[in-house]
Order: structure tokens, then sequence, then C-alpha cells
């Protein structure tokens, strides 16, 4: 047993409105520079639809992730040797087009526009070539909220009858906000010629290191979320840094910080290193369960033996065993990593979302017979696509969550309206009472300290003299373009 | 003078500058240290001149730099005329290649607005001299028949004697005016390597061939 600690969040797509703040506050402390304009560390997309870069899950297009062959896993894009033979010009890296050209709009044509008969307009312009854009064609969100899902939604790979988006009576929709995952298999830092990315032994953040990457690019083609950028101006990789100058002292990711419908629950899981690989080498629908199972136990004595061996210090196994990360993915098992297929093993889970609460027939009185929820075979998201989405399209075990999350539903509400509770229902989802009220505590009123259990780093009683003025993106040396 | 200049200073002061400056720039400041890829903004012609320029330029340096270190087995080799033939043909194919990849990367640089804003002083001035030294690498492969034998018996001579400080210029003097021009290009070339984006070829995969492929820091350890 090798245990480590690694920092993960789980997103409970149920409460995600899609109102972006998060990608806006990411934006503003991280992304908000030259060569940087197009990326969104975080991201919030609508599903069904291609996503932000278009088509990230099309592995056939971008070639990401790994694959297993011959009992082995392999990258499934390039090996070592033609990886150096295709340095020069890497065949799978996304384009500018794939993501969107960053434009900007030129506020000083409203004041300096000489007299005439027009009111003057703020014109866009690109922010690459700084020339003016006619026609903006692309953005990050274009197809946000099923708009132009003709064009896009029905391009979504996870959908198996496109025609959902063209059926006002059947179409559904929810959001999934993306960061980096920071996997415990990571594609990219296996793809680095350069040897630049690396994962943190401590926390299991995964960071280029920017004095080392010489922009070989096949990072932002092997990740298979498409979550490594390419900054144009410095001519090096970048990524999502989990907010590590935040974490390490003990506050949340700004993310996670700005969302208002508090989907986010940041904290500790311990994982047995040794056997990922193994883990990862089972069919497609067994995965979650291989998840599951390399997550461990932080009140096990032998874990925590363990875990000590490695540096983990009481203050992480004390964090860990309080992890809402842990109760969620593990405990209660209603959070789920996103596309496990891809075999790199994300440690990013997402409680599957059971919205809208309409039956797929659409009539009132059918739900009715079902006490308010309807069935779940009557949801109007198909649970084929949450599969494909979230557990490599093992649709039981989205069924068995989605029934959990009904079962509470239905509990609280009879709570609320001073009825009796049938205690079947409960037990038929696999929760009891107890469990259910610490699982509608994490889903409603759970205030920050409890949404977010975070432990330090210690980082100032460490390395002070070494780590001054270098906490954050750490651009303070000269770079290549304009200041 | 214009031979002193061009085989006793050009060669001293551009080795100088590798040996110094470079090592300066890695313990610096390396976030200005890669290759500054332009594929993410433009790929279809990048894609018709990056390959033809490195498959066609770095085996005709690698011969180059063959011939300095071993000139004792380069010149067994190329005593049989079939493998002049051979090793000659293939050489200018190459030249030819690179040719084509440099001036395609050239006019890619002029021709796509996107461009302009990664574009910098440091490229022209690259792109221009590769383009005159490959120029003039196909012209004396052409023009000055049987290279590869010759080249091992007045250049890689002269390499030595400035290798051991004795810089003898005599094997250089009498060639043309455009062979001179592709050794002073070629020196000119070494000189800048630290200053610009030319400092990617100083790169040995030995960790990425060698290492596991999931990379931990560890601050303790």
């Amino acid at each position: 047993m090798n245990v480590r600690a690694q920092l993960v969040m789980v997103f409970n797509l149920d409460k995600c409105i899609g109102c972006h703040a998060c990608s806006i506050s990411c934006k503003n402390i991280w992304t908000d520079r030259k060569g940087a304009e197009y990326m969104w560390w975080n991201n919030v997309e609508t599903k069904p639809g291609v996503g932000y870069p278009k088509k990230w899950e099309n592995q056939d297009k971008f070639k990401g992730g790994w694959v297993r062959e011959n009992g082995k896993l392999k990258l499934r894009a390039l090996g070592k040797g033609p990886t150096l033979l295709n340095m020069f010009f890497q065949p799978d890296m996304p384009k500018l087009d794939d993501y969107y050209e960053p434009f900007d709009f030129d506020y000083s044509n409203l004041y300096k526009a000489p007299p005439g008969s027009d009111q003057p307009v703020a014109e866009a312009f690109s922010q690459v070539s700084g020339e003016r854009m006619e026609e903006i064609t692309n953005g990050p969100n274009w197809d946000d909220d099923l708009s132009g899902s003709q064009v896009y939604a029905v391009n979504d790979v996870n959908l198996k009858d496109s025609s959902l988006v063209s059926d006002y009576g059947r179409m559904f929709m929810h959001y999934l906000p993306r960061i980096c995952n920071h996997c415990l298999n990571p594609a990219c830092v296996a793809s680095c010629p350069s040897r630049a990315l690396y994962k943190r032994g401590e926390d299991g953040v995964v960071l280029v290191d920017q004095d080392v990457c010489k922009g070989w690019r096949f990072c932002t083609s092997a990740c298979p979320y498409k979550k490594v950028y390419f900054n144009w101006q410095s001519g090096k990789a970048e990524k999502c840094i989990f907010c590590f100058p935040r974490t390490e002292s003990g506050q949340c990711n700004a993310c996670a910080h700005s969302c208002v419908g508090r989907i986010r629950h940041v904290g500790v899981l311990l994982y047995d290193a040794d056997r990922v690989e193994e883990a990862l080498l089972k069919p497609d629908d067994q995965l979650v369960a291989a998840h599951r199972d390399v997550i461990l136990d932080p009140r096990d004595p032998q874990v925590r033996e363990s875990a000590r061996k490695n540096g983990v210090t009481d203050q992480w196994l004390e964090a860990a065993e309080k992890s809402p990360v842990y109760a969620l993915v593990k405990e209660f098992a209603v959070a789920l990593p996103l596309h496990p297929e891809f075999r790199t093993m994300p440690m990013a889970y997402y409680i599957p979302s059971l919205s809208p609460v309409i039956s797929s027939g659409g009539d009132l009185h059918e739900l009715a017979d079902h006490g308010t929820f309807p069935l779940l075979e009557k949801m109007r998201a198909p649970i084929s696509f949450l599969a494909s989405l979230l557990s490599g399209g093992n649709e039981e075990i989205v069924a068995a969550i989605l029934r959990k999350q009904i079962a509470l539903r239905l509990f609280k509400r009879a709570g609320n309206l001073g009825q009796p509770i049938e205690e079947s229902i409960l037990k038929n989802a696999g929760l009891d009472e107890a469990g259910a009220n610490k699982l509608y505590r994490l889903f409603t009123i759970a205030p920050y300290r409890e949404r977010f259990i975070i432990p330090t780093q210690q980082r100032e009683e460490q390395d002070p003299q070494q780590r001054k003025g270098t906490s954050g993106f750490g651009i303070l040396k000269k770079t290549r373009g304009p200041k | 003078m214009l031979n002193s200049f061009i085989f006793v200073v050009m060669p001293y002061a551009a080795l100088a500058l590798l040996i110094f400056v470079t090592p300066y720039r890695f313990y610096s400041n390396r976030l200005t240290w890669s290759a500054y890829s332009t594929q993410f903004l433009e790929r279809n012609v990048l894609f018709w001149g990056i390959n033809p320029w490195h498959y066609g330029i770095l085996p005709v340096l690698a011969a180059h730099f063959l011939g300095v270190i071993a000139p004792g087995p380069m010149k067994a080799l190329l005593g049989n005329q079939n493998n002049l033939i051979i090793f000659e043909s293939i050489g200018l194919a190459l030249g030819l290649f690179a040719v084509f990849g440099c001036l395609a990367l050239l006019l890619r640089r002029v021709n796509t607005p996107l461009l302009k804003q990664v574009t910098y002083a440091s490229d022209w001035v690259l792109l221009y001299l590769l383009a005159a030294q490959s120029l003039t690498g196909v012209y004396v492969a052409t023009f000055m028949r049987w290279g590869s034998q010759w080249y091992l018996h007045s250049v890689v001579p002269y390499f030595w004697s400035l290798a051991t400080f004795n810089p003898q210029i005599e094997y250089m003097a009498d060639f043309p005016l455009v062979f001179k021009l592709h050794a002073a290009c070629a020196f000119l070339i070494v000189a800048l390597l630290p200053f610009t984006k030319l400092v990617h070829m100083l790169y040995v995969p030995a960790r990425f061939l060698m290492d596991p492929p999931i990379l931990y820091r560890w601050r303790s350890k």
C-alpha cells in the first residue's frame, strides 16, 4: 500500500445554474494576460453541447487520454519515439479556431469618433491580431443554453438519439463546469518531452514548470479534457493550478469560492498509488467501481499508518476524515468521475443532475402518480446520456445515484410537510435516516467550513526565503513581447 | 583581411558567445527558453514548411559534424565512387528539401496576418539567415562538385586547426566567395544561437526516454 493524499473537487450538477461566476473569477486572477485571453482554466458548458474547445470529448479528433493495449496502458496519441519525430509539427494539437479567436471591443471609439450622422459603436477587434473583426463567429460559450442546438448540441458524442434536442417536448439540458481534473494518471504529464509537467506529491496538483517547458505542445492534445493550453505569446503551456497559492494557506479555490450555487466541495482523498494502473486496466463499465476502490478509508488504522510513512501529516489525516469529498465520492457514492474511460483517473467528481424534474411524457398527471417526482425511467435527461458522460456507459451506477437523490427529496419533503415517512423509500435507495440528513446538509445548507476542508501546507515554516515573491503564476522575469 | 575576419575572428567570437551566453541565459531566465511554436495560430502552411526544413537540415547538419568528428571513417566511406555519388545525391536532395521548407516558412510569416503579433526582428533575421545558409549550401553542393569529399580535406583540417588554437586559414583562403559566405553565415548563426529561439536545439530527450510516464515532485524528497 502506497498511500498518498489528493485535493479533490466535487461538483453538484443538480445545483449549477450556469452563471459563469467561477469562470470569471478564475479569468480575473489567472488568465487575464497576453497570450492567455482565449484560455478558460475553468469553464462552464451546456450539456448536450460540443463544449470548449469544440468537440473536446471526441478522441478520434484530438487523440487524448490512454488506451489499453496488451494489458498495458498506453497514450492514445504517440509513443516516445514517434513523439520525438513529430516535435516540429504536432499532428493532434487543437488550433485557435477549435477554441475561439479572443476579442474585445474598442470602447474608445465611443468618444473618439468624429461627428457624423450615425451613433458611434464599440467595434470588435481580435485580441490576437489586433485587427478589427467584422463578425464574431465563435466564443467560449457559443452553444450556451442550447443555442444553435441544431449545429452544436446534436454533435454531442454522449447523445445516442440526437433528435432529442430538436423536440421541445423532450428537450433537456444541464450545465457542466470543468476545471483541470488533476488526474492520478495524467496523460499531459506522460506526454511532455521536456518533463515540464509534474504532479505534486503532497496534494496531487498537476503543474507546468514554466522554466522547463519549451513549448513542444504534446500536452495540449494528450489531455483528453483539453485543459492544458498553449500560450501563443510566451510559447509555453499553461493550465489550471488548482489555485495552489490559495489552497496552501487553507483558502478554497477562486472558482469554488465565487460559486453562487454553492455546488462545489473541496477536500482530501487518500488513495493507493500502487493500485492506480491496475484499476485503469478494467473495462469501461467497471472503471467507476475501480476508482472507488483505489480511494481509501481515512479512518482505517492501516491506511493512516501507511499515509504517515509517505509524509501525510496528522493535519491532513484529520482533514481526510472530515472530507466532504470522501463522503460524496466513497461513503455515499453519489459523485462520479467525468469520462472515466479516458483512463486518466480524473480527480474531479460530479454528482449527476436530477433536474429537470419533468417526465419525458410531459404530463403532470403522470407525475403525480409517483409522488411528485417522476420515475427514474421517465426522466428527461436520458440515463444513457449521463452514463456516457460520467460512468463509462454503466447505467446502473447512474440510476443508483438518481434513486438516492429522489429518495432524499421525498424524505425531506415528507419531513417538511409533517407527513409520515415511508422507511422503505430510503432503504430501497441504500440510505438511512442519519445518512440522508448528512447528505441533505451537504447538498443544501453546509456552510463554507463544511464544504471546503482544506488543510494548509505550512509553507511559511518550510522555505519562506525561497518562496518570497513566487506565489501565483510567477511571471516576474522578462518574457518575450510587451510588458 | 576578409579571410582573417571570416575564418579567425568570426568562429572564435561565435564560439565564445555560445559558451558563455548560453549558460548565462539558462541560469538567469529560462522563461524565454522556448521553441516559440506558432502552430496554434497557423498550421496549414506550417506543415509544408517546418517538416521539410527540419527533416532536410538535420541530416545535412549531422553530416557536417560527422566529417569533423570522424574524418578517417568518412574518407574511407567516400573513397568509393558509388558511395560518394549516393551520399552527394541524398545530401543535395535534403538540401533542396530544407530550402523549400525555409522559403515556405518565410512566406508564411509574410502572408499570415495572425502571425504578426508573434513575429519579432529575431524571427526575420533567423529566417533570412537560414534561407541564405541553405541556399548557399545548395549552390556549393551543385556547382562545386564532390563537396563531401573535399570538405574532409580542407574544411575539416581547418576546423581542427581552430580547435588547437592554431587557425590555418590557408585551407580556406582560395575558395570562391559563395563558399566564404556559407561559412560566414554558419558562424553568424552559431553566434546568434544563445540570443534567439534557436536555443530550442539544445535539447536532449534523455529523461523523457528513460523516466516512468508520471513525474512526481515532492518538496520533502
